[in-house]
């Protein structure tokens, strides 16, 4: 999985300005009457890093994306013999923000 | 050869059709004509009027005359014709068959296919309305563009500066703003906003309201009834209105408008353009709060526009030019022409869909929000209908979004699902556009994970679907506006009722010459898919492609019997294969 910056094909400390141009000249590559698709990923890419705020996020929270239930299962598992560590707290966290059965408590979270 | 794809812009009042030709971007003109009035009608023979010689009739026989079809764009009436009642998108086809003629006599072969704009603020179902006269009128639409953005894009093609636009798009019934990016070539439209029903049109009507009222003062004398003395008072309102616009005064004078109790009646009365300002101003003050809310949107602020150009034949109001410099501090731009640029950019980017090198791309975006309901709260209480947002206004098109639900109680077999559109945290304040149930859950506790998945495309037109995530049960649907939704069948009579309106009208002898050499667009349509399903059999599933060879079948001997009409649902049923393979 490509990251945002190999997407734009920009250097990971670029600055807002040359984000934005390389996103435009890849929109001229990719227009999104003839390439949907690329244009969609190119727009996700350049949404993630287009400002300082959003780039803080995105590489604060770089973790691989992994199915949230296999997460789910290896941490419950995890919390039988220790609490959570950081990654793992943060990867769920991230998880739970993501998908509303977890916030509703409707998902069989409780261990016991 | 590419095929030449038309631009249209289909308007309240007028309508115009344009083309790119060895590179460049022009009107096509009917004669001298580069505007066709859109008004249609039904002429003492019964045969059918457009443009000009429609409106030219429409003092004499309002009652055989239709104007502003637009307005009713999306809704479920019914206009009554020279005796025969007609959906809008019949009304709007007749439109788009004279341009489609227009466009023909011009490049000497039939055109089949058409970018054409709407407003903005368009809802889905006036949007899909549109695209129903496309195809009423045999024009397939392969795209539906935004009209501020359009003439956006037209302005924008010469442009080497990088800058912050603000398109003000008043027009007779509609009225859009968008806050537009341009840099590096690229057209980036950064917010809009709108109303689908506000324009020159109320404009009149207030000035029709003035008329009326003074008929009553001075002769007690309701016109309302009278058909004939209405459309002159229509007619006199709107000249009244044009002579505003460079005049401090209109003097209105229609003289034997009607007889009562066998005195003729006589309308002669001043109109001052300040008494005309007053009329209108909320209905600019509206347009004003539009357009800080798209400013808000972009999160600009009006020191950040660059430049304003004006669209639509409403903006040569004066006022308009006023309140815009109070509030920007500069004049809005002149060059463009607020009548063409919105066909202009529509036929620059049927050029770019066509495949013709094109310098400038376009970015668009969505002015409304989209979600679904469910349990929740508002204010903090319990409430069952929590509109939960999906796709956020001002989304960058086409946009996919996918949110997890949960069924609320054990054994629960049955979800149902609605759409809205709106913004309000109350999902009953919002536009329901569609409902669907899911039936035949797994028999579980609460907590069932439901996935809805909302799609918008490139013409602003909604693709749901909803899967069980356990089981992948699903049930998808395109918005379809259960109202004014034409069913297909309905939609190939209505095709053959609006050509045959036109009967001997049509035989043009260029288009007439070589029969051979022009496919009906159904089959071409098909034979395009069938290629294109060919090369997704790769990425398909076992199951996938026993559905992709079993439809191609059942297409390819559609194509040999030449049998249209059964074409239509193979290839809606194989397009939706090839769509969710694609995303």
């Amino acid at each position: 999985m490509k990251t945002p910056y190999e997407i734009l094909d920009v250097a990971a400390h670029a600055d807002d300005s040359e984000i934005k141009r390389a996103y435009l000249q890849k929109v001229k590559d990719y227009p999104p009457d003839r390439e949907p698709r690329q244009f969609q990923a190119i727009r996700q890419a350049y949404e993630a890093i287009k400002d300082r705020k959003s780039r803080m996020s995105h590489d604060l929270f770089t973790l691989p994306a992994i199915d949230f239930d296999t997460l789910l299962d290896q941490a419950l598992a995890d919390a039988q013999l220790k609490p959570l560590n950081d990654k793992q707290f943060n990867a769920l966290l991230r998880a739970s923000l993501e998908d509303k059965t977890f916030v509703n408590g409707s998902a069989p979270v409780d261990p016991s | 050869m590419n095929e030449t794809i038309i631009g249209i812009d289909l308007g309240t009042t007028n309508s115009e059709v344009a083309v790119v030709e060895n590179g460049k971007v022009r009107i096509i003109t009917d004669g001298d004509k580069k505007i066709l009035p859109s008004f249609v009608g039904i002429d003492d023979n019964g045969d059918i009027l457009v443009g000009d010689a429609a409106r030219n009739q429409y003092l004499v026989y309002p009652e055989r005359t239709v104007k502003s079809i637009k307005r009713l764009m999306g809704q479920d009436s019914r206009i009554d014709l020279g005796g025969q009642s007609y959906a809008p998108q019949e009304i709007s086809a007749i439109i788009l068959k004279r341009l489609k003629t227009i466009a023909e006599n011009h490049l000497g072969h039939p055109v089949s296919k058409a970018v054409i704009t709407v407003p903005a603020y368009f809802s889905d179902a006036q949007r899909q309305a549109t695209r129903e006269a496309g195809e009423i009128a045999g024009l397939e639409v392969v795209r539906m563009i935004n009209e501020p953005t359009a003439a956006a894009l037209a302005y924008g093609a010469n442009q080497t500066e990088a800058k912050h636009m603000l398109v003000y798009d008043l027009g007779g019934g509609t009225f859009d703003v968008s806050v537009v990016n341009i840099q590096d070539g690229v057209v980036e439209v950064l917010s809009s906003h709108g109303d689908n029903h506000l324009g020159g049109d109320d404009f009149d009507q207030q000035i029709i309201d003035y008329l009326l009222d003074h008929l009553q003062t001075t002769h007690q004398i309701d016109a309302r009834n009278h058909s004939k003395a209405m459309a002159r008072i229509n007619r006199a309102a709107e000249r009244a209105k044009f002579q505003l616009s460079d005049q401090p005064y209109a003097q209105i004078e229609e003289e034997y408008l009607l007889e009562h109790e066998g005195a003729a009646i006589h309308l002669s009365v001043e109109l001052s353009r300040m008494d005309y300002e007053n009329m209108i101003e909320d209905y600019i003050n509206a347009t004003l709060d539009a357009l800080h809310i798209a400013l808000k949107g972009a999160k600009l602020t009006a020191s950040d526009i660059d430049e304003i150009i004006l669209v639509g034949g409403s903006t040569r109001t004066p006022c308009i030019r006023e309140r815009l410099l109070d509030e920007f501090g500069f004049e809005p731009h002149g060059e463009v022409d607020p009548d063409l640029c919105v066909a202009l950019g529509a036929a620059m980017q049927a050029a770019m869909i066509g495949g013709q090198q094109v310098d400038t791309v376009l970015v668009d975006v969505t002015p409304y929000t989209y979600g679904t309901s469910a349990i929740g709260t508002l204010n903090g209480e319990f409430y069952p209908f929590m509109f939960v947002p999906v796709i956020h206004k001002n989304s960058v098109l086409p946009i996919r979004k996918t949110e997890a639900f949960v069924t609320s109680y054990d054994q629960q077999d049955v979800v149902e699902v609605s759409i809205y559109q709106g913004e309000d945290p109350d999902a009953l304040n919002n536009i329901k556009i569609d409902e669907f149930r899911i039936e035949g859950l797994q028999d579980v506790e609460a907590g069932n994970v439901i996935t809805l998945t909302l799609d918008l495309d490139l013409n602003g037109i909604l693709h749901v679907s909803a899967q069980e995530k356990a089981t992948g049960l699903e049930k998808s649907i395109t918005i379809k506006n259960a109202l004014s939704r034409f069913e297909n069948t309905a939609l190939d009579t209505a095709k053959q009722r609006i050509t045959s309106l036109f009967g001997h009208l049509e035989s043009d002898p260029a288009i007439e010459a070589e029969p051979e050499s022009f496919e009906a667009p159904e089959i071409e349509a098909a034979r395009a898919l069938i290629t294109k399903a060919e090369s997704f059999f790769d990425q398909a599933s076992a199951e996938d492609k026993e559905d992709m060879v079993n439809l191609i079948e059942t297409l390819t001997t559609g194509i040999q019997s030449k049998d249209i009409a059964g074409l239509e649902e193979p290839t809606e049923q194989l397009s939706d294969i090839l769509y969710y393979l694609q995303s």
